[in-house]
């Protein structure tokens, strides 16, 4: 069974994401959900995980800081990171690709969307 | 800077945020409509760079409900005044990282706070405030404020 962690401070963002990933067929997957970038680390650290899914805009830790630290970790840098933002453009969307990221994706989310960003991931 | 109509930015911000979140279709509203004060539900976001401003979003607490009944799929009284909380913010959140996208040149790069619910009264509009009445399909009114003497002025550039 995959297991994705889903960090965005808001409950609704989430549920949007979740309802997505269960659309494109990744329903059986164990979704750990957290509010900012801290808690992801912490949940990335604790066990093996598949997939990251990361907000940008979060209190305490935001999801640019969580790329970095994510793929500076030698235990993690291997993992996807996905960011989620409400606050992308082409200039930040290279500038997050660059630290790292996998693919950045523009709120709101849709399934055919998380499809395209995901379809290697589902494959394997 | 060049940017592109801000009018239809917004505009266009508040139709795909709300047909792809609540699939709700968002049309020009009563211009003369202002939401009764003890009614309205109302949060707030700074934006810091490259113009500094604010954008704001209101609408009857009813509405706001009827919403959040709709995107969680939820009857009236399983309601939570946090899930009203998180949805009106996220709504605000994702029509102003839009708006902004919509506004300013690709390589544009923006910064913009988070959002904050309103506990007092809607802030009264001045000089440096943009409205947009909305409404939705169900003829639910859904108001928008962009204010700040910097983001106001691409209005005329």
């Amino acid at each position: 069974m995959k297991r994705i962690i889903i960090a965005d401070d808001s409950a609704t963002a989430r549920m949007f994401i979740i309802r997505c990933l269960q659309i494109i067929g990744l329903g059986d997957a164990e979704m750990i959900e957290v509010e900012h970038g801290k808690e992801a680390l912490a949940a990335a650290k604790k066990q093996p995980v598949d997939l990251l899914l990361t907000d940008l805009n979060m209190p305490v830790m935001d999801g640019e800081t969580l790329v970095k630290w994510v793929k500076a970790s030698p235990k993690l840098c291997d993992l996807p990171v996905i960011v989620i933002t409400s606050a992308g453009n082409p200039a930040k969307e290279a500038h997050l690709m660059e630290l790292g990221a996998h693919r950045v994706l523009n709120k709101p989310v849709s399934p055919p969307m998380m499809m395209d960003a995901l379809a290697d991931f589902i494959e394997e | 800077m060049n940017h592109k109509p801000l009018h239809e930015a917004m505009l266009n911000a508040v139709r795909q945020t709300l047909e792809n979140m609540a699939f709700m279709e968002i049309m020009e509203g009563d211009q003369d409509y202002e939401i009764p004060v003890d009614e309205a539900a109302w949060t707030s976001m700074l934006i810091h760079d490259p113009v500094q401003g604010e954008v704001r979003l209101a609408m009857p607490k009813a509405v706001l409900k009827k919403l959040t009944g709709n995107i969680f799929g939820l009857n009236e009284d399983e309601i939570t005044e946090n899930q009203m909380n998180d949805i009106i913010n996220e709504l605000l959140n994702t029509i102003a990282g839009l708006f902004m996208t919509n506004l300013l040149p690709d390589e544009q790069e923006y910064q913009l706070g988070l959002p904050e619910l309103g506990e007092e009264e809607l802030p009264e509009v001045d000089t440096d405030t943009i409205v947009w009445k909305l409404m939705t399909s169900d003829e639910e009114p859904l108001h928008l404020f962009a204010s700040g003497a910097s983001l106001v002025a691409l209005k005329s550039n």
